[in-house]
């Protein structure tokens, strides 16, 4: 833990040094040390650089643990917020957001993170009925979920295209989020999300321990005594918040939930308490990193991180889809 | 007089519009080693899950320790009472130890880490049921017996007054049923008071002191082992005949028969 605490730190010196102006890592030490001195090195840093760095790093930790919660829920390796339409229904949720309530379609932040919590939040309720309405949770339930809801977002921006007086800060805001794009934020905007994303993991953590009995099946932990509405409800209510930071920073990114806890766990074990913390910092460093890689690789063009991680995480997901099936008919 | 240990009072129970338990009643008294039988869906399971809460009773009482089961605070009731299910399937790659682990859950708050009490509580049922050398090992990756033993110890950690078991020696081979049978029954002699769903009534008499046997009324018959395991009662319950029956538990016999040949 203590490894990925300093790594993290390391990837954050690196990657804030990487960009179209090379700096030195000794730029970026020396600004992080003296954060007034002025110049041209500190501009980029504490304008550009550094801000998008840390975005992606509460990006990444939110959407890792939220993974980790919901497949410690749905007791699936496969469940991750993008699959699951979370992250569909909180894009949809904010585009809500952006073009119904005009006034606040710019810096309209705080309208949309809440109506990003709210559609996240709807999205889990409705995989959940729809599970349950197969009596158990279907792998296909859960896909088809995601699938529809991000199918819906899609044409929700065509509709919102149509609409005269969309803006088009709006439009683009919303282009981003569907390919996963992680802008440079304002600091204003971190300074209200870190606190978000800190205190949703810490949360998180006791709920991790009863994910833990909650393995052996609902009834299972039931029998032992752990209130599973409960700790459903709570697990439902943390992901959906974090889910939602994350897409008002980042938009549609997926698979990071799926990829960063299923390495980990075959590094650190399956017990969800560990597994929690160490997704939130593997999270962090996978998706600065990605991110770097992303605005970098193809410079000065920067494709978006979401279509980065889809490129690692997808053919990540087909494997693991195809092992349980086979797994399933053995 | 002291109370027994579990009491079911005129309970009754209906899944969908079919009455399944019609104003059950009986006692459970300490160290009793009781066998449940009847035919499939007769109500063995939903038996054992009225008797651990998982199921509200339409109507009747039902007792753990002379007091009402819905009054037991929700950590209370398994810390005296272990229910060991029929399956238990375990996602991601938990070992033997972290499973076991999961019977202490009772003991601890929210925030609480587990105490040198709590580890020794673990380490005293893996060892019980003899899989102290599984702890590292992978669940998913055990075999059928070995998983009934972990569950067993699962139960065993709970550190329970009455243990419930659900057809423990199911998909288990010969051997393993006489091995998990004479596990069960040290268990008893140690003080653990046992209500266990069976299958194969050629396990009953020799190793259940007393049976409840449903039967398809529905009704029930409850007694010692010997007086319950006749001919007649079973065909009625079981719905099978004389001579199907007398065959039944004349098998094992020609089978050993079989592996002489065999030799």
């Amino acid at each position: 833990m203590a490894l990925l605490f300093v790594g993290l730190l390391l990837t954050i010196v690196v990657a804030t040094a990487f960009g179209p102006v090379r700096l030195t890592f000794a730029d970026v030490l020396r600004t992080f040390l003296h954060p007034s001195r002025a110049g041209e090195a500190q501009a980029i840093i504490v304008g550009l650089r550094l801000p998008r760095v840390l975005a992606a790093a509460l990006v990444g930790g939110a959407l890792a643990a939220t993974g980790v919660l919901f497949q410690g829920l749905f007791r699936n390796p496969l469940a991750d917020p993008f699959v699951l339409g979370t992250s569909g229904g909180a894009a949809l949720g904010g585009a809500l957001g952006i073009f119904l309530i005009p006034t606040l379609s710019f810096a309209g932040f705080s309208a949309t993170a809440v109506l990003a919590f709210c559609g996240s939040i709807l999205t889990m309720v409705l995989v959940w009925y729809l599970a349950r309405a197969s009596g158990h949770l279907a792998m296909e339930t859960l896909l088809l979920a995601g699938f529809a809801i991000g199918t819906m977002l899609n044409s929700a921006t065509v509709v919102f295209e149509l609409h005269e007086e969309a803006s088009n800060s709006g439009l683009r805001v919303l282009a981003a989020w569907l390919h996963g794009e992680i802008g440079v934020p304002a600091w204003s905007q971190l300074a209200l999300l870190a606190p978000l994303v800190a205190i949703g993991i810490l949360l998180a953590l006791p709920v991790a321990g009863r994910l833990n009995t909650l393995a052996l099946g609902e009834e299972y932990a039931a029998q032992l005594g752990v209130d599973v509405a409960r700790v459903r409800v709570a697990a439902v209510i943390l992901g959906s918040l974090l889910t939602a930071a994350a897409v008002s920073l980042g938009g549609l990114i997926g698979f990071v939930g799926l990829l960063v806890p299923h390495f980990l766990r075959i590094l650190i074990g399956p017990s969800h308490v560990r597994l929690i913390a160490a997704s939130a910092l593997g999270g962090a460093i996978f998706l600065i990193l990605s991110d770097t890689f992303a605005r970098t690789l193809f410079a000065p063009t920067e494709i978006p991180v979401g279509v980065f991680t889809a490129f690692l995480g997808g053919p990540a997901f087909l494997y693991l889809l195809n092992r349980r099936s086979r797994e399933a008919t053995q | 007089m002291t109370s027994p240990l579990l009491e079911f009072r005129n309970v009754s129970f209906s899944r969908g519009s079919r009455l399944l338990l019609d104003r059950l009643s009986f006692t459970v008294e300490k160290q009793d080693m009781v066998g449940l039988l009847g035919p499939n869906g007769i109500g063995k399971t939903t038996l054992l899950r009225l008797a651990t809460r998982l199921l509200r009773p339409e109507s009747g009482e039902i007792l753990l320790q002379g007091k009402p089961l819905v009054e037991w605070p929700r950590r209370g009731l398994p810390r005296c009472i272990a229910l060991v299910p029929q399956e238990l399937e375990v996602p991601f790659n938990f070992c033997v130890e972290e499973i076991v682990a999961q019977g202490r859950v009772p003991y601890l708050p929210l925030f609480a880490r587990t105490t040198s009490n709590d580890r020794k509580a673990i380490d005293t049922a893996m060892d019980a049921v003899d899989i102290l050398a599984l702890r590292r090992r992978i669940y998913s990756e055990l075999s059928g017996g070995e998983r009934q033993r972990v569950k067993i110890a699962i139960g065993l950690a709970q550190q329970p007054q009455l243990m419930l078991l659900d057809e423990p020696t199911q998909h288990l081979d010969i051997g393993r049923q006489i091995e998990l049978m004479s596990l069960l029954r040290d268990l008893n002699q140690q003080g653990l008071t046992i209500l266990a769903a069976v299958h194969d009534l050629n396990l009953v008499t020799e190793n259940f002191s007393s049976v409840i046997l449903l039967t398809p009324e529905p009704s029930w018959i409850t007694g010692p082992a010997a007086d319950v395991m006749q001919p007649q009662l079973l065909e009625r319950a079981f719905s099978v005949g004389q001579s199907e029956l007398a065959q039944y538990f004349n098998a094992p016999a020609r089978s050993e028969l079989i592996e002489v040949q065999w030799d």
